[in-house]
């Protein structure tokens, strides 16, 4: 015993140590909801990482697209559910769904008195998860469709997305305390003090009884569906998806479903790609380009879609002497021979599932009404892939060889800045052929093998920050 | 500040007006409603009858999501109260991981009301005067009245 107690700190200086230690905050950077980004960003992150997360990882972005990050303060699982809860209402686009939903959580109030909760102070809370509603509907039946920004703009204030995330907190614990038979058997000792201890202070992260009752609470009445996903060292291909809520069609209407990234003390919020239809919209006129190319066809030149293939009209420009028109679309400078994979959703109101071959990868895009994709068929690209018909508008069609192109860029100019300002919307860009898969650090690329990280190119995008909360 | 923190100050202090605790008056300067001066007389059933003590709040930016530190600026001789010139106060109500945003001030010095007539022992920051007060009560009780005459009168 003696050699041991060397090792045993006086009791004071052990207080002083957990002291430090239960003060201790990481440093917590980030904005406190992200803006929404590809989740092959996330394939990235775990580029590094054991294989476990690795292979469940490279199977995410085919199933969901995007994700967002929520800063982790402690708060993340909290402000996920109540961003997404608003998101969810948004993306339903029912104004008076807005008013429906501010009434019934107003006779939430009920709840708070039956479970012996300050009543008052916390509706004084309700106040700020009204108020967004009602500047969200504001906004909707304006038709601003900047309603996205203003949720996001206000999740990004702390005093407000504090109080929204406040008013939840006792959401939870009024409906847990009302709902005995519901979680008492998922709890120690009696609900009240657990509620207390844990779901009420402004330090305590939520947990799975909270979840529960959350979605209980809020998100079932509003017919939303609820799943979260589980990314851990757990065995498996893939990360485990929980439903909590299934979505309940209402009067006949479509109902979005909320998505959470778990990861062991996180919460982040995925989309799949049909959550956001792409709308197709014109494409914006290349008025840049225009200005670029002083030349002879300027007095003439109308700059429309439709009817400009200034490429063509430039001689010299091609050894294939092809008339190629450049199609308005953002992942035009790629130095690949295979046409990109991708696909456009409809605005349908079906959530329309991910589909068939493998390997589909969701590239937005403000589609070209000039240019058909055809389905591409990846598994039999070679390099001498058959001719894609890019079927135009104009009458005379042009027919592209594009194996012919293959080996040189597309044109000689550097892709300029006016194209670059698309380039985020590309779900993975790797310095070496962009965002081919034929580049083994493409994640679908069969023998992949992640970039690592180098220092020039700093700590990469801001949504890679590990945290714990 | 956020709005939504002054709008809450100024309703708590509000509140305090229109119901002010027996034994406390509170101090408030508009210009500067993140500083309260809170004047607390020693509750009469308590060994600290007849002193008077100046108590600070301060709230945080963030509040109502931090919770307010509660200082004595009067010396007073209790377990729950750091004897030194910050004369800070350890109250589980109050603590980062405790503090729940609908929690008032009012309800705060309530809380310390009752700790002057009762100390929370288990929970002290000075672990000398608690174990006086637990093993030799009277040279506690007499301790606490001279500092009430020294510095509280």
């Amino acid at each position: 015993m003696a050699a041991d107690s060397a090792y045993v700190l006086p009791d004071d200086e052990l207080a002083q140590l957990q002291k430090l230690s239960g003060d201790y905050q990481p440093e917590i950077t980030g904005p406190l909801v992200g803006e929404r980004q590809s989740s092959a960003a996330i394939t990235a992150e775990y580029a590094n990482a054991d294989p476990v997360y690795r292979t469940k990882t490279a199977a995410l972005p085919d199933k969901y697209a995007y994700f967002r990050t929520c800063r982790g303060d402690g708060q993340c699982g909290w402000r996920a559910i109540a961003f997404t809860y608003y998101e969810a209402l948004l993306r339903e686009a029912n104004v008076a769904k807005f008013d429906t939903e501010e009434a019934r959580l107003m006779s939430m109030a009920n709840l708070f008195n039956m479970a012996g909760l300050p009543t008052e102070m916390i509706m004084d809370f309700a106040e700020d998860v009204f108020g967004l509603m009602q500047k969200l509907a504001q906004t909707l039946r304006n038709g601003e469709g900047n309603a996205d920004d203003v949720l996001l703009q206000t999740f990004n204030d702390e005093a407000e997305s504090m109080s929204i995330i406040t008013f939840f907190k006792f959401l939870a614990s009024a409906w847990i305390q009302t709902h005995p038979n519901d979680f008492a058997g998922f709890v120690h000792g009696d609900l009240k003090s657990y509620c207390g201890n844990n779901i009420e202070p402004t330090a305590s992260e939520i947990d799975y009884v909270a979840v529960a009752a959350l979605a209980a609470a809020l998100i079932k009445p509003t017919g939303f569906g609820l799943e979260i996903m589980y990314l851990d060292r757990s065995a498996g291909e893939e990360a485990n998806v929980t439903p909590f809520v299934q979505t309940t069609e209402q009067s006949g209407l479509w109902q979005p479903t909320i998505r959470l990234l778990y990861r062991p003390g996180h919460y982040d919020i995925l989309y799949k790609a049909e959550d956001f239809p792409v709308p197709v919209q014109p494409v914006p006129e290349q008025a840049p380009l225009h200005v670029a190319l002083a030349n002879p066809y300027n007095d003439t030149f109308i700059a429309a879609p439709s009817n400009v293939d200034l490429m063509a009209m430039m001689p010299g420009l091609y050894s294939t002497g092809l008339g190629q028109r450049w199609p308005s679309v953002s992942y035009d400078f790629d130095a690949t021979p295979a046409p990109q994979p991708m696909q456009s959703y409809p605005p349908a109101p079906e959530a329309i599932a991910p589909v068939t071959s493998s390997h589909q990868e969701f590239v937005p895009v403000h589609a070209s009404p000039a240019v058909q994709h055809a389905p591409a068929n990846h598994h039999s690209i070679q390099l001498e892939a058959p001719p894609i018909n890019l079927t135009m508008q104009q009458p005379a069609s042009t027919t592209l060889e594009r194996a012919a192109l293959s080996l040189e860029r597309p044109g000689p100019f550097r892709p300029s800045m006016y194209e670059l300002e698309h380039m985020h919307a590309l779900p993975l860009q790797t310095s070496i052929m962009k965002n081919s898969h034929y580049n083994t650090a493409h994640f679908l690329n069969p023998d992949f093998q992640p970039e690592a990280w180098s220092p020039e190119h700093g700590s990469g995008s801001k949504g890679k920050h590990r945290s714990t909360s | 500040m956020s709005t939504g923190a002054k709008k809450r100050i100024m309703k708590e202090y509000g509140e305090c007006l229109a119901d002010t605790p027996t034994g406390m008056k509170i101090n408030f300067d508009e210009q500067n409603m993140t500083k309260w001066e809170v004047l607390l007389d020693g509750p009469e059933q308590s060994v600290y009858a007849g002193g008077h003590f100046k108590l600070e709040i301060n709230f945080p930016n963030e509040y109502p999501f931090k919770p307010p530190v509660v200082s004595f600026k009067t010396k007073i001789y209790h377990p729950n109260v750091s004897n030194d010139d910050k004369g800070s106060m350890c109250l589980g109500l109050l603590r980062p991981d405790q503090w729940k945003p609908p929690n008032k001030v009012v309800t705060v010095l309530s809380l310390i009301q009752s700790l002057l007539i009762e100390p929370n022992i288990d929970d002290a920051i000075e672990p000398s005067i608690a174990n006086e007060y637990k093993e030799n009560r009277k040279e506690f009780e007499k301790n606490v009245k001279d500092w009430v005459k020294r510095y509280a009168k």
